[in-house]
């Protein structure tokens, strides 16, 4: 293993609040900007920060994110000392089956697999955040500091702070305090749910946790105050870059907009730390003779005949001559035919607007989630 | 298991794109905007579950080619049952006339004899046309002919294939003579420089071919031996080109701009497999006016662009022009340029020189790397 730090990505979680779009696919296999599913951003910067075994603990709806995981080469990590692996729930010799019971708990349930590697370091990241970041500085940092543990953080606006769990530092950096979503925030280091652990402290930490009846077993609620309890060093790791957690249609919209921002601090386009993402098959986008397009981020495979302006076309989306799609989102495969109008939606995978259909409206409050064909009018 | 391997042969010294085969074999040219010309052929053996390939390369400068093709796994061949082999001909720098594709053949005629296949498929790596040749295989074994050839009908000889080998069919579809298209009557059957034939009969042409002549074409040795050979013909319909020179590389991008023959040639039935580069989604920007084009993931696009076909990661600036153009890779057109009927190579910048502006039937190229 290259820096001796194995990841575990936590990926079992629904996402409930993005409603239709996770009824089918967890969290972290939803569709963003254009080709990529959310989890390519962790494995990507797992790759090009130089790790080379990820385990991905899933859960929920797992069938898709599961298979789509497990195909490691997609991100690089196939060399005959890496992989991706995929974790579900298993039964034991010594232990029924059982749901993860909480983000500790199902690094706690994978011990055995992660012993196998004997790392000197774990990291633990969400496979529902999109940014790009170098581990192994962050790595870098945790040893320089002498660090049992480091989170990372990143600086959100005072008035947002109690919406997130927030970390208290003193003047060093270090951790004396977290509070998760406090009525009267004292810092605005919100945690970003990656954290870097001295495996063996934390081993120790989980296995003690685990004989806790009261314990729910989670990361931010129960082993971060072990930590602190114990007197553990925990650094506060600040990143400064683009970073979003995308808990709602309309922030997921949002983080597809920034996208169309020229200054956009997350940049795809950057050859130096690419995210990778499934190969597939299609032409290239093609842009009719009677289209407009117009501040717009399409892929491989769209098919542009109308006016596309202010939206991002997943692979294989269509916009039929005569159609409109403005301010929106359109998912994979989803098609907007002819004389149909789309205005501040989110059209979701495969979903077809009937001819000359009006979704959505430039005064709505909300970003509209289409997730079912809409019929066309005559 | 599959009956036959297959062989994607190297297109003939006669043929000689001028700019671009300076740079890398006709085979390894970009075709709209995100393929490779080779990935045509070696996608219709993929999808005909020929799983054993071997690519004949004798380019002197074979790197673009070899590097894309790496293992073979972006097409879709069983890593373990299947194999995709490169195999280098001598090429003859002193005098070209020898660089046949049987000169190829003899010298890895090992590797053909080792093969475990009862027939073998052959097909050219200059040409683009979706075929199934399982289907063609099994005509051909269903026929009891010795070869079975492909071709294409045109009434367009006079302008386009030319110097590629026509064919003389008599009126049960028997092949009479092959020979090259001159370009003096309009109406020919072109060769697809597609065979099937059973190994033993290939192997045996390898040899008798090069006791005849050091310079036979496997074309010229079948043709030379007519009389005894049962060699018969099966009609192409759909999109075919042949890229012999830079108009007709020119042509056949353009005329993929008609979206209905482009997605008869790629579609989720039969799609053409090619190595992904990881470029993120192409941008357009306020202003941008981009009409009738395929445009390749990760360019940038601020400009105008017209009927073109444009290669991954290019840019194309505000107030630019980008007219009946096929842009590769990397290219950047400047602010205010004005780009009509040009092949733009691969990282070159038209920044400085505001007009760059050919015929429609004599298209212009701009080196490799340069920067006007």
């Amino acid at each position: 293993m290259q820096n001796n730090m194995l990841a575990m990505i936590l990926a079992g979680g629904r996402g409930s609040r993005l409603h239709d779009l996770t009824n089918k696919v967890a969290k972290p296999a939803v569709s963003y900007g254009g080709k990529y599913r959310i989890i390519d951003f962790p494995l990507s910067n797992c790759a090009n920060s130089g790790i080379d075994v990820v385990g991905v603990l899933t859960q929920y709806e797992s069938v898709l994110l599961n298979s789509y995981v497990a195909a490691g080469g997609r991100w690089g990590l196939d060399s005959k000392d890496s992989g991706v692996f995929v974790l579900p729930p298993r039964e034991k010799a010594d232990a029924n089956l059982d749901v993860y019971r909480g983000t500790a708990d199902a690094i706690t349930q994978n011990i055995d697999f992660i012993d196998a590697y004997d790392p000197e370091y774990l990291l633990i990241l969400s496979g529902d955040h999109i940014y790009k970041m170098d581990y192994s500085e962050m790595l870098a940092y945790h040893n320089a500091k002498n660090a049992d543990a480091t989170i990372a953080v990143i600086g959100v606006p005072m008035k947002e702070a109690s919406r997130f769990g927030i970390m208290n530092t003193d003047e060093d950096g270090k951790i004396v305090e977290f509070e998760e979503k406090p009525a009267q925030p004292k810092s605005n280091l919100a945690s970003m749910g990656i954290y870097i652990f001295t495996w063996k402290v934390l081993r120790k930490i989980l296995l003690a946790d685990m004989k806790k009846a009261d314990s729910s077993h989670d990361f931010g609620k129960d082993i971060i105050p072990a930590f602190l309890e114990e007197g553990r060093t925990l650094m506060a790791y600040e990143f400064k870059g683009y970073w979003k957690d995308v808990g709602t249609i309309d922030s997921l919209w949002e983080a597809n907009m920034d996208l169309l921002d020229r200054k956009n601090p997350l940049n795809l386009n950057d050859p130096r730390w690419r995210i990778y993402t499934e190969d597939v098959s299609t032409l290239p986008q093609y842009i009719g003779p009677e289209a407009s397009v117009s501040n717009a981020y399409i892929t491989q495979g769209c098919k542009v005949g109308g006016e596309v302006k202010n939206s991002v076309l997943f692979t294989n989306a269509a916009v039929a001559p005569g159609a409109k799609v403005i301010d929106s989102v359109l998912m994979p495969g989803a098609v907007v035919e002819e004389g149909a109008v789309v205005t501040r939606a989110l059209v979701a995978d495969g979903v077809r607007i009937g001819k000359g259909a009006v979704v959505g409206s430039a005064d709505s409050e909300n970003i509209l989630l289409v997730a079912k064909r809409v019929k066309g009018v005559e | 298991m599959a009956k036959a391997f297959g062989i994607v042969s190297s297109s003939g010294a006669h043929f000689q794109v001028k700019g671009m085969q300076e740079f890398r074999p006709i085979s390894a040219f970009s075709f709209m905007g995100r393929y490779r010309i080779i990935d045509f052929p070696i996608s219709n053996m993929s999808n005909s579950g020929i799983d054993r390939v071997h690519v004949y390369i004798n380019s002197p400068r074979p790197r673009s080619l070899t590097e894309h093709l790496g293992s073979g796994r972006i097409y879709n061949i069983n890593s373990k049952r299947g194999k995709l082999q490169m195999l280098f001909a001598n090429a003859d720098e002193m005098n070209t006339i020898y660089n046949t594709d049987i000169a190829g053949y003899a010298e890895n005629l090992e590797i053909i004899e080792r093969t475990h296949e009862e027939y073998v498929v052959i097909t050219s790596d200059y040409m683009v046309f979706a075929q199934n040749f399982d289907e063609l295989l099994n005509k051909h074994i269903e026929s009891g002919a010795d070869i079975t050839m492909l071709y294409h009908k045109t009434s367009t000889a006079k302008e386009h294939y030319l110097n590629c080998n026509a064919l003389n069919l008599n009126k049960q579809k028997g092949v009479v003579s092959i020979e090259p298209n001159l370009g003096n009557t309009k109406d020919k059957n072109i060769s697809m420089d597609t065979y099937v034939m059973s190994k033993e009969l290939f192997i045996d042409l390898i040899k008798s071919a090069r006791r005849l002549s050091s310079v036979f074409t496997l074309a010229q040795i079948i043709n030379a031996r007519i009389e005894e050979l049962d060699v018969r013909a099966i009609q192409h319909k759909g999109f075919f080109a042949a890229v012999t020179d830079l108009k007709s590389y020119f042509d056949s991008n353009m005329a993929l701009l008609d979206i209905k023959k482009a997605e008869e040639l790629v579609n989720p039935n039969w799609p053409i497999y090619t190595r992904t580069t990881d470029s993120c989604p192409t941008q357009f920007f306020e202003g941008s006016d981009v009409r009738n084009s395929f445009i390749s993931n990760g360019c940038l696009i601020e400009g105008t662009v017209e009927n073109s076909v444009i290669g991954r990661g290019c840019i194309i600036k505000k107030g630019a022009v980008v007219k009946n153009c096929v842009m590769l890779a990397y290219a950047e057109v400047g602010e205010g340029v004005h780009a009509e009927n040009q092949i733009i190579d691969k990282w070159s910048k038209i920044i400085r020189t505001k007009e760059v502006v050919s015929e429609a039937d004599n298209p212009g190229y701009v080196r490799r790397e340069d920067t006007l």
